[in-house]
């Protein structure tokens, strides 16, 4: 299960969204927080293991996270779960928008290490949104994907039941393993919380701390390859305009409203 | 330079592709492009509707199986070796994702996401899109090509897509080369509903300012002929001026509309949370410093009922005829 | 001598616009608790009687109409305002209440920004005043974390405090007068003057009585310049609660008075402060604010107090103002986690006292150690000083347990009960109070004759003065 650790965007003020050059936006003194699909895709395979443990067997749970120090809290609070292992890779590069890099990473940690047939992450992770890791991540191994899972069930040893969105509608579909599941808006949306006496139980469990050249990936050369580069930001506005709708009656009112602003907007419903 | 729009027919949401393309190369696109567009088709598709429905007036069919994107993203592979096109557009949505990735990774080309514009250049190609969790618009530079972008979801509210005289290129039957897939037992259903008011494109909501359950009532008959979904401020639920089911707000629910008239309601942050992703807020209140006046696109400082009754009769004979 | 339901809701009926009676199911329910059954609510649970019905008050007159009516006939009646309320207060906790409403009664009655007072009504939401002052220069002062939603009326009933009374006080140093009716239909006004010695200060009958005694219809309040632009911020991680008491002491002692001053333990501190503090470390935080001056000499004050502590680290101020910002309890945060705790079964309490600066860090440490030895299935106990005083200050326990094997409506007695009697036994045996600022409620009423001991007497002969028929809020601070 490969997570991301993002700042909380919402918890930034209006007058922080700085539009400036490609570096990003200042995050550093926010909260973090797990990106909302990750933690749906952490709990999911949670709940997948329990189903499991049902049947009488066992599913090893492994927790990846591309990043810094701030994973290390999640990291431990997986171990209190019951994952059996929690890694992080670090990069001295901040790999925000690089996503193929993001997932070359994923793709060796798990053909190297891991040695997983199931990798479950988010469809799409802040700052850069672009949705692609999951693809990515699978044509670097060769596995199939579905993006936008809502649920998934164990079937046989070598099958998962799938649940997802497509363009037109829901989609269910057996799928063989290995593959790749990238979550979206499931249902289930929130990880368990370990009480202290599991954290207690499982505070000697090291967290395995990669680099790039471990899994032999060069990062620094990966990034200058990289197709996509951002080349700046721009700042969204979206203060309402608060303009007074002028009229004698209702009736001459509601005219106005509709003549200068809502024709338009309906008539494209 | 070449470009190459993807209509995939294999997936039934066509009609949206059609739109949300054709908006897009109208006005989401800047440059010298010799456009055309690729049909993906299976057995049960009304092939002519589809060409119909493509955005640009070059049209080439492509005949496969449903639901193999991993098919669809061999046939783009080779159409972009063989063909020299430099940019693909797709719809937005999890097919169009998968697909532009893909198609990137192995033609070494470079992916972009949800475009909301693109401009042309000699060597790159420049792309805007939303980042930071949509506060933020990002500018990116693509530089490998073929450039694989998907479109986004914005798009969809694109207007009709215009007549065009079509001229069918090419027609190719792809589904001897099938090879087996990862997939089976594939159940295609509705997806699950969330209720009226937050899929609502059109909410009319009614707050305290109605004054009684005759006001909210009357109101809501307004919003019923103006074709708008109804929801309620807490105060009015608490009140049993309407059920429960209709809140909007905490504890109720969040709607994200194009269109909201919010009437008779100060805008207090319990209310106002549950509407402020709509696109355009008209507030209609008599007090000029209720917050929901200032926080509104449009406001009229009138008395709510009598507004809305002629807001419904004007656009139940001018829009929805 | 007891009415039906039916001859209830006639009678009010009568007094109010029959739009005014609610009678509608799932309002009567909701109205029936409040946060404290919040895991029954999230599961659809309603323990509690439900009241006859929900009447909404919109005058004082009516207040009073309402009230003789319910005491004529021995009706229980819940004073509400913006139903936030924590501790059970609102529970209506006898069969066939009256819960009435004051939030219809929202109007701003008058801003003076030379006399410096404001008077509005009880249904003021706290944000929508706080709002309208600052458009003028001034503010009240009172920051609660409900304050988005929290009404005026109930702020004054539960002697509520926000996060700057370290510099402005709580709400007891801020109202100048009010209007409050009493169970007989008694209308009683208490003028608006700066200080008075004619007597006892009868305001604080009513500051605070949760509606056990009486309706406060009207509050006048005091206002303070608004000055944000001079607020300086200042945070430390050190590693000890010991010391980060200690410093907060010497702070109040030598006479600074920052708007916030705070302390975290190292579990409450991991949920706000861990991109910037390590696992086992606390923060310490101030905000000092005011004129330019004052600002810059009391931040000028706190540093150097710090400073004679090696311990503490200072950190950079903006992840304290940044942190600021996005403290209080908007409606998204509170759609968010019934959702959490609807999803993951796991509850975060809260419970605040207060006690002598040498007692403080014996309650917290016996507290949390208690805690987590004794009660099951904790998933995090610590907690924060927030409030402090010369002579003491508060402590806000904060604790998550994950509810197992439990039906929602046996999660108060399984957990926050025993929780609770861990903390207020504790503060009990050191002589602190068990209620810092979430009022009495219903909740922490089997400790009141402790807490109050020989002075119950003048607390029990307020009630049978003011409330002989028993009428007002059964069951909150008076146990039933």
């Amino acid at each position: 299960m490969c997570f991301k650790v993002t700042p909380d965007f919402e918890a930034l003020r209006e007058a922080d969204w700085i539009a400036g050059a490609a570096h990003g936006v200042e995050t550093r003194y926010v909260r973090r927080i797990l990106n909302c699909f990750d933690e749906s895709a952490l709990e999911m395979a949670l709940r997948l293991s329990d189903t499991l443990a049902g049947r009488g067997v066992t599913m090893g749970l492994d927790a990846l996270s591309v990043g810094g120090g701030e994973a290390e809290p999640y990291l431990k609070t997986l171990y209190a779960l019951g994952y059996e292992r929690a890694a992080r890779v670090r990069s001295e590069a901040s790999l925000d928008f690089a996503p193929a890099v993001t997932a070359s990473i994923i793709a060796s940690y798990v053909r190297q290490v891991d040695h997983s047939d199931l990798v479950v992450l988010g469809c799409r992770s802040g700052p850069g949104d672009s949705g692609t890791v999951p693809f990515l991540v699978a044509e670097k191994l060769g596995w199939p994907c579905l993006t936008q899972v809502i649920e998934v069930e164990p079937l046989t040893d070598d099958r998962v039941r799938v649940a997802c969105m497509v363009d037109d509608g829901l989609l269910r579909v057996t799928l063989r393993l290995p593959c790749v599941l990238a979550v979206g808006n499931a249902v289930v949306s929130r990880l368990r919380v370990p009480t202290l006496t599991d954290r207690l139980a499982r505070r000697h469990k090291r967290i395995d701390v990669f680099s790039g050249a471990d899994l032999g990936v060069d990062i620094a050369r990966e990034l200058r390859r990289e197709p996509c580069v951002l080349a700046g930001l721009e700042a969204i506005h979206r203060a309402r305009q608060g303009v007074i709708i002028g009229g004698e009656t209702p009736r001459e009112k509601a005219r106005v409203l509709f003549d200068s602003h809502l024709k338009s907007i309906l008539e494209k419903l | 330079m070449r470009s190459a729009a993807i209509l995939d027919g294999t997936i039934g949401a066509a009609t949206q592709q059609a739109q949300a393309l054709g908006g897009f190369l109208r006005e989401g696109l800047v440059g010298d492009l010799v456009g055309e567009t690729l049909v993906f088709y299976h057995d049960e598709c009304d092939k002519k509707r589809l060409v119909e429905l493509a955005p640009t007036r070059a049209v080439r069919l492509i005949k496969t199986t449903a639901r193999r994107p991993e098919r669809m993203v061999e046939i783009l592979t080779a159409v972009a070796r063989s063909e020299g096109i430099s940019l693909f557009l797709f719809a937005g949505g999890p097919a169009g994702t998968e697909l532009a990735t893909r198609l990137a990774y192995r033609t070494s080309g470079a992916v972009l996401t949800d475009a909301l514009s693109i401009e042309v250049g000699p060597e790159r190609l420049l792309c805007r899109k939303n980042v930071y969790s949509n506060h933020m618009v990002g500018r990116f530079e693509l530089s490998a090509r073929p450039w694989c972008v998907s479109i986004d979801a914005c798009w969809k509210d694109g207007g009709s897509p215009t007549s065009l005289a079509h001229h069918i290129l090419s027609g190719t039957d792809e589904t001897g080369r099938i090879g087996t897939t990862p997939f089976e037992d594939l159940e295609l259903v509705d997806p699950p509903s969330t209720g009226d008011l937050a899929e609502s494109r059109f909410l009319v909501v009614a707050g305290y300012g109605a004054g009684n359950r005759e006001g909210v009532e009357r109101i809501a008959e307004a919003a019923r002929r103006m074709g708008a979904a109804f929801g309620v401020s807490r105060p009015v639920a608490m009140n049993a001026w309407a059920l429960m089911d209709r809140l909007i707000g905490v504890s109720g629910t969040r709607a994200a509309p194009a269109l909201c008239i919010v009437v008779g309601a100060s805008g207090a942050p319990a209310l106002y949370w549950g509407i402020e992703k709509a696109a355009f807020i008209v507030a209609v209140d008599p007090d000029e410093q209720a917050p929901i006046v200032r926080n509104a696109d449009a406001a009229l400082l009138d008395d709510g009922v009598a507004i809305v009754e002629e807001l419904a009769e004007i656009i139940a004979a001018e829009v929805l005829r | 001598m007891h009415l039906s339901r039916e001859a209830i809701v006639e009678g009010l009926q009568r007094i109010l616009e029959p739009e005014n009676v609610i009678t509608d199911e799932q309002v009567l329910r909701e109205s029936s608790i409040d946060r404290y059954r919040l895991f029954e609510d999230i599961h659809g649970v309603y323990t509690q009687p439900i009241p006859a019905a929900v009447a909404m008050a919109r005058s004082a007159q009516q207040v009073a109409e309402v009230l003789s009516f319910a005491n004529e006939h021995g009706i229980n009646v819940v004073p509400r305002t913006g139903h936030t309320a924590t501790e059970g207060g609102l529970e209506t906790a006898v069969a066939d209440s009256i819960v009435l409403d004051g939030s219809g009664m929202n109007q701003i009655l008058e801003i003076d920004t030379y006399n410096m007072q404001a008077t509005c009504q009880c249904g003021v939401p706290l944000q929508v005043l706080e709002d309208r002052l600052r458009e003028q220069g001034v503010t009240t002062g009172h920051s609660p974390q409900s304050k988005p939603l929290a009404q005026m009326g109930g702020l004054v009933a539960t002697r509520s405090i926000g996060q700057f009374s370290t510099l402005y006080g709580g709400i007891e140093d801020m109202v100048v007068g009010l209007e409050a009716v009493f169970p007989d239909g008694t209308v009683t006004r208490i003028k608006n003057v700066p200080r008075r010695a004619a007597g006892p200060d009868i305001r604080h009958v009513v500051i605070g009585n949760e509606g056990a005694l009486c309706y406060i219809t009207e509050v006048t309040v005091k206002l303070f310049p608004y000055l944000p632009q001079n607020n300086i911020f200042l945070g430390y991680t050190l590693d000890n609660m010991k010391t980060g008491f200690e410093v907060l002491r010497e702070v109040m002692v030598n006479g600074y008075k920052p708007s916030v001053a705070r302390v975290y333990d190292p579990a409450d501190a991991a949920f706000h402060f861990s991109h910037f503090a390590e696992e086992d470390e606390c923060v310490l935080l101030f905000m000092a604010e005011g004129p330019a001056g004052i600002a810059k000499a009391t931040a000028k004050g706190v540093e150097a107090i710090v400073a004679r502590h090696p311990e503490c680290r200072k950190v950079d101020s903006k992840f304290i103002a940044t942190w600021f910002d996005d403290l209080n309890w908007g409606p998204d945060k509170i759609a968010q986690e019934r959702e959490e705790i609807k999803q993951t079964g796991n509850i975060c309490r809260t419970t605040e006292i207060s006690a002598a600066w040498g007692s403080i860090n014996d309650i917290y440490e016996n507290a949390v150690r208690r805690i987590v030895d004794e009660i099951p299935d904790i998933t995090m106990a610590g907690g924060h000083s927030s409030h402090s005083y010369i002579n003491g200050t508060n402590m806000y326990f904060v604790y998550f347990y994950n509810v197992r094997d439990c039906e929602p409506e046996e999660e108060v007695t399984k957990y926050h009960v025993p929780i609770n009697g861990i903390i207020c036994g504790e503060t009990l045996r050191f002589g602190g109070s068990i209620v810092h600022h979430h009022g009495m409620g219903k909740a922490r009423t089997p400790w009141i004759k402790d807490e109050y001991q020989s002075s119950y007497y003048i607390l029990e002969t307020l009630k049978s003065a003011f409330d002989p028929h028993g009428i007002m809020n059964k069951g909150t601070i008076i146990p039933k």
